[in-house]
């Protein structure tokens, strides 16, 4: 489909309702983002002892912020309007209810919003509201009730987004009953079902024990079933936030070079089997936990390197066709090709640089996943160091590239600058060379994540090349040029918006792929199957486990008193409100 | 049928064959209408009006794509002896039962 | 389905990385021994540790010629030992740990070994290593728990066995004297 030079035929002309939608999407996302990043500024500078303008106890309260606003609220807001826009897009229809769409996101928003306010109350003296637990939320510690339930409301937002796009999906098969699924819409579906799959686990964790914990209905859990229920999601969230990076990859980045998606079915391939190994490996997370069985933890990790496969295939359907791009622009040789790309693009150098630095994250990736190399590097800064390859670049910076693409196309004006979008995602990959790398290293010599003052009485931290100092100066340095690349980035989407509409805002036409889905087996898209598939997989890896924690660990609720990590004041006033509203409708019912 | 269908960009693929893509600055003036202009021209998306030749699927054979991922195969496994053999079984104080 | 001859090398070459990787960690649970944490440490009572026969007086005990048991109690913001006075434990001994926590989940990770795990209240992690020469180690808790998470640090000295045996014999001592 070309775009005609007369106008009025962009995505936001089309589908107007739709680009309400993802607008709204992108901008909690977006805002979002700068909260996360200027919270991630202040710990790089704190826990460098560079510069420290807060107390250490509040750090917890900005790191809790950081994780839940930038790995749940930006990646997730911006998904939705990514599978939003490309749903309508493959499909060629809009929504099956404007109204549908808006309920899920205001279903999404407010509970955003009541995690949030449960978070930033922890930085308010004497409050009796907070939420210092961290994106992983480990029992025993406790949150106010309105994290754990904004939380559960979150999540069921996007239970129906994703119903959404099904029922989208289930008006177009009903006029194209034999055709292939479209590959966009492919890629939302079965990225859905993984996720329905997966938040199973977290849903049962928050809404059966925790909420119930935090209004003080019982009165302990089992820290270590919540804790395993939390990592049964925790892994493939991961693929989550992947898998639209992985979408703009396959059916945008070879556009943006110039070129062609080298495999349609390949992509196909890769879909399928994060549907079906993204959730039976997150034991892998548990590796150093007591209660649970070695031969569990075994099969864990063998299920998570064969994970590595879909990504591993993706580096060499993707690469292939940013290499079509630069040949057919007239790129020769064996490396030398690689100049004749367009990378004075920010889309496609923002990509390009993301999926270079997602090569070297899906490395240490591999080393988190060895099951006794974990000693080594559990819970130490190497972690962090590979997530933010990984979700902070692979998916974050591909998100902030694809905006530049994708922004106009729903807003119908250009975007406000290209050299400024070129120099922000330059700036994030030099950025996060010096945070990350310097992270890595900082973890082998043993200094931990999530520590607000990692300067310690009893020792030292030894590091064979170099210095902590160094170290230190790094993350500070990588830190500052991260949180700079975010302002650029929001500058200039800003200004975009408030521009005038465009003819021909961007160049949003995609050709179609050198290979096909013609040729490939249609069993591949036999959701039913691949669902039923995935389900059996989850049920194999995680039966046993977790009834040897139930039954072993003292139980559905533990043995032992909660400890709350803050005492809620607001626990009577919620129960009250809470019961007298029931008694209400009971009297009204009754 | 990959080709940008507009007429700036079916016209002039050819003689930018080297340029990066973007559009120049004289193409900007059809259709704006008395805006005040962003500091540069800022369309996105622009690689297509670089293209010089149609490779279609069996006149491309990613060579280039088959160096690279050579490369990065021996980075991990050097990396991965290297983390396994001298980073952890080097140290301390290994769990051994 | 059609996939390209250089992308099936890759996927072949994909695949024995994924063994090689599979083999290379079988090695070193088969080869060189190394074992995960696993369930064999049991449970507690996380809420009654104080009158736990072990984890009631936590502290390191003689099991053999060179062998010992040290119970290590995790707990907001200490190690108990570890913090408040080291943990001693003799050089060339092979020391089995039996680590717990008393209120929320801690790390306990000696500083820049491999020895490394959580303690879980209600779980208890039980792993042996064998401690070489005399020195120091450090301990922290690499695991977020609560406001004063780093300030939670200890410390280790390996003694040489004679110094270590007169530590030890004292500590019997006045552990009988008190009772």
């Amino acid at each position: 489909m070309a775009t005609a030079s007369g106008g009025g035929s962009e995505f936001v002309d089309k589908f107007p309702d739709e680009a309400a939608i993802i607008k709204a999407s992108f901008l909690i996302a977006f805002v979002s983002l700068g909260i996360g990043a200027f919270f991630g500024l202040i710990q790089a500078l704190h826990r460098t002892n560079v510069l420290r303008v807060i107390d250490s106890a509040d750090y917890y309260t900005v790191l809790t912020g950081h994780g839940v606003l930038l790995a749940i609220v930006f990646t997730i807001f911006f998904l939705c309007g990514v599978f939003h826009w490309a749903v309508a897009r493959s499909l060629d229809r809009p929504a099956e209810s404007a109204l549908f769409s808006w309920a899920w996101v205001g279903l999404m928003t407010t509970g955003t919003v009541l995690a949030t306010v449960a978070i930033l109350g922890g930085l308010v003296p004497n409050l009796g509201m907070s939420a210092d637990v961290l994106f992983t939320f480990y029992a025993p510690l406790q949150a106010h009730p309105i994290f754990y339930i904004g939380l559960a409301m979150f999540i069921v937002g996007t239970w129906l987004a994703g119903a959404d796009w099904f029922l989208s999906y289930r008006a177009w098969r009903q006029e194209h009953s034999d055709e292939r699924i479209p590959l966009q819409t492919f890629m939302v579906l079965t990225t859905m079902i993984m996720w329905y799959i997966s938040t199973l686990g977290v849903a049962v964790s928050v809404v059966f024990f925790l909420i119930p914990w935090s209004l003080g209905l019982i009165e302990s859990v089992n820290p270590l079933l919540t804790r395993t229920l939390f990592w049964y999601f925790g892994h493939p969230i991961v693929y989550f936030w992947l898998m639209p990076a992985y979408l703009l990859w396959y059916t945008v980045l070879p556009k943006l070079a110039g070129g062609r998606l080298f495999s349609d079915p390949l992509a196909r391939v890769v879909f399928v089997l994060f549907l079906l190994l993204s959730t039976p490996v997150g034991i892998h997370h548990q590796y150093l936990d007591p209660g649970i069985a070695e031969g569990f933890k075994f099969i864990a990790m063998t299920n998570t390197m064969f994970l590595l496969l879909p990504s591993l295939l993706t580096a060499f359907t993707v690469v292939a066709s940013v290499e079509h791009g630069a040949r057919q622009r007239g790129g020769e040789g064996y490396l030398r090709w690689l100049g004749a790309l367009p990378w004075r693009d920010p889309a496609f150098t923002g990509m390009a640089l993301a999926g270079a630095m997602f090569a070297a994250g899906g490395f240490s990736g591999m080393i988190n996943a060895g099951m006794n190399i974990n000693y080594l590097i559990h819970n130490t800064l190497w972690v962090p160091g590979h997530f933010h390859l990984t979700v902070g670049t692979a998916v974050a910076l591909t998100m902030m590239a694809g905006s530049y693409w994708l922004v106009p196309q729903v807003t119908g004006r250009k975007l406000y600058s290209r050299p400024i979008g070129l120099l922000q995602v330059i700036m994030w990959f030099v950025g996060m060379v010096f945070m990350s790398n310097a992270m890595h290293r900082a973890g082998l010599a043993g200094i931990p994540r999530r520590t607000a003052e990692p300067q310690y009485q009893n020792f030292e931290f030894l590091t064979p090349i170099g210095s902590i100092f160094e170290l230190r100066v790094q993350i500070a340095l990588g830190g500052t040029l991260l949180f700079l690349s975010v302002v650029l980035f929001l500058f200039n989407i800003l200004l975009t918006s408030l521009g005038e509409e465009s003819d021909r805002p961007v160049d949003s036409y995609l050709p179609e792929p050198l290979s096909g889905p013609e040729g490939s087996p249609r069993i591949l898209d036999n959701l039913t199957m691949w669902t039923g598939i995935a389900a059996v997989l989850v049920v194999l890896a995680y039966t046993l486990p977790l009834a040897g924690i139930i039954q072993n660990g003292g139980g559905l609720f533990g043995g032992g008193l909660p400890v709350p990590a803050t005492v809620s004041a607001g626990v009577d006033l919620v129960l009250t409100t809470v019961t007298s509203a029931f008694n209400t409708l009971w009297g009204v019912v009754a | 049928m990959a080709v940008d269908s507009t007429a700036e960009g079916a016209a002039s693929s050819a003689a930018r064959a080297s340029t990066d893509g973007g559009v120049p600055a004289n193409a900007d003036s059809q259709g704006d209408s008395g805006q005040t202009d962003p500091p540069v021209d800022s369309i996105v998306g622009t690689a297509d009006d670089g293209i010089v030749r149609e490779l279609e699927h069996d006149d491309f054979d990613p060579v280039g794509t088959l160096v690279l991922v050579l490369i990065y195969m021996a980075i991990l496994i050097g990396m991965w002896v290297f983390m396994y053999f001298v980073e952890f079984l080097g140290r301390g104080l290994t769990v051994v039962g | 389905m059609e996939i390209h001859a250089y992308e099936k090398l890759w996927l072949a070459l994909a695949l024995v990385l994924i063994v090689g990787f599979i083999g290379t960690i079988t090695y070193g649970a088969a080869g060189a021994g190394i074992e995960m944490i696993d369930d064999k440490g049991g449970t507690v009572d996380p809420a009654t540790l104080d009158q736990h026969p072990k984890f009631g007086d936590p502290g390191i005990e003689r099991t053999g010629e060179n062998s010992y048991d040290v119970y290590v109690v995790a707990r907001q913001f200490v190690f108990e030992p570890g913090t408040t006075e080291p943990l001693r434990v003799p050089a060339g001994s092979t020391v089995t740990f039996h680590v717990t926590a008393a209120d929320v989940i801690h790390g306990f990770e000696v500083v820049g070994t491999n020895a490394n795990t959580m303690a879980i209240p209600g779980q208890v992690s039980e792993f042996t290593v064998q401690f070489e020469e005399a020195g120091e180690y450090g301990m922290l808790c690499n695991e977020y728990c609560g406001s004063g998470h780093h300030v939670m640090e200890g410390k280790i000295v390996v003694m040489e066995q004679g110094e270590f045996d007169s530590w030890y014999e004292q500590q019997q001592a006045q552990g009988e004297a008190e009772n």
